[in-house]
């Protein structure tokens, strides 16, 4: 029953650690335009994601072994499930997609490279 | 004495003008468009400028069905708001223009609008002294019509808006910033209303063009994206109109035949019964919502926190 218990917690440790790496505010640089995207990843296990300030998509998450599985309010519901890459002491982070229907997501995420906002 | 007096003011006058346009020297290549977008001298006969339609108070866009240009001559679709347009990547409602720039100089020379060719509003801006010298300063050369479509569409691009109450909920992270009915709405625009389809993005726009029912070759006779593209499957199709600012652009769609935004809710809700005969209608709006009372309050409400705080500020 205790090792039980001590795996459960530790499950939940890993599960809560692998969340507080994505926890905070991240962006890209500024494009050639200009432009900035950005993702506000929330406690609640909820996304936020914006262009020069502005949201344009709401979802949920989890992460999981740097898997990030994720739905938002676009692509119809359609899954997505990407594999995390964090770089620079874990302050940069890119997105490799594993399977995403949704094509524009898809294309648009791969090229993603972003920076935790501090 | 009385012509003295005259001269005197005469002279004053002269003086002062060009010392008064002179203190609004345009610190950039956005703020001289900026002095173009509101300056008349673009038009035939000097009556309207840019900003005839595309009113600031309105976001940008006007409050008639269609505008009215040059000798009080109507156009033939409704003035789209000229703000949050830095991300789009075509202009008009049937898409004709493929960048801001390209965009710009196209009402200048329509005869339903402004109606002078831009050669001739290029003469007069190398005639003007200022404007000459501005031109000059930024671009190293006497106005032409590329510099001037880059002054316009820089002016324009500027023309961004992010602090709405929505902006503060989602982007600020302050669930205080709206009300239970605005995020109520916000999950109708997602779930049952499919608004999110068309209108997903930054701007709440997508680079697509719809057929909402508004053709029947007929009473609503504009074919819309077709006459661009001369495919059949594009007829009646429009570009997916920006949501921000919503509740200042009235009137609504391409021709502006809705008045206010719950006759738009009403129309998006059972687009039958608003137009019976409509050729290519999306598939999307097929059948009705069904949407309830309280649902389209809550989606108003949605549609209203759109609204930039800038637009509270002015009436103040």
């Amino acid at each position: 029953m205790k090792i039980v218990l001590i795996f459960f917690a530790a499950m939940a440790y890993v599960t809560l650690s692998e969340k507080d790496r994505l926890h905070g505010r991240w962006e890209t640089k500024p494009s050639e335009k200009g432009n900035v995207t950005g993702v506000v990843f929330k406690a609640d296990s909820t996304f936020e994601g914006y262009i020069n300030k502005k949201p344009f998509v709401s979802g949920t998450y989890t992460l999981q072994d740097d898997i990030f599985t994720f739905t938002d309010n676009g692509c119809e519901g359609k899954r997505g499930v990407y594999k995390i890459f964090f770089f620079s002491n874990a302050d940069s982070m890119r997105f490799v997609p594993i399977t995403d229907s949704c094509i524009d997501r898809k294309e648009g995420m791969s090229r993603l490279v972003m920076g935790r906002v501090k | 004495m009385k012509q003295f007096l005259i001269i005197g003011i005469a002279a004053v006058l002269v003086l002062l003008v060009p010392m008064s346009f002179k203190d609004r020297e345009p610190a950039d290549i956005a703020e001289l468009g900026a002095l173009l977008f509101f300056d008349p001298i673009l038009s035939a006969d000097c009556s309207i400028s840019c900003s005839s339609c595309h009113q600031p108070d309105h976001a940008f866009a006007d409050t008639g069905m269609v505008s009215k240009g040059v000798g009080g001559k109507k156009g033939v679709r409704n003035t789209p708001s000229a703000m949050n347009v830095r991300l789009q990547s075509t202009f008009f409602w049937d898409g004709r223009a493929a960048s801001l720039e390209e965009q710009a100089l196209a009402p200048i020379a329509n005869p339903d609008e402004m109606n002078l060719p831009v050669p001739q509003a290029l003469e007069r801006l190398q005639r003007h002294p200022a404007y000459r010298h501005y031109f000059k300063k930024f671009f190293d050369r006497d106005p032409d019509s590329s510099s001037l479509a880059a002054a316009l569409a820089a002016y324009e691009r500027t023309l961004e808006t992010s602090d709405s109450p929505f902006d503060n909920w989602k982007f600020s992270d302050n669930p205080a910033a709206v009300s239970d009915a605005v995020k109520r709405g916000f999950d109708v625009f997602n779930g049952k209303g499919r608004c999110v389809e068309c209108h997903f993005g930054a701007d709440f726009t997508q680079r697509d063009f719809r057929n909402i029912g508004l053709f029947n070759g007929s009473t609503l006779n504009d074919s819309g994206r077709a006459a661009i593209t001369k495919r059949p499957e594009d007829l009646g199709k429009f570009k997916i109109g920006s949501l921000r600012n919503v509740a200042l652009t009235s009137p609504y769609m391409h021709n502006g035949m809705f008045r206010t935004l719950e006759e738009v809710i009403e129309f998006y809700n059972d687009p039958a019964r608003f137009v019976p005969d409509a050729i290519n209608r999306d598939s999307l709006l097929a059948k009705p919502m069904g949407l309830s009372t309280d649902e389209k309050k809550d989606l108003l409400a949605f549609l209203h926190s759109l609204t930039d705080k800038q637009f509270n500020k002015q009436g103040e």
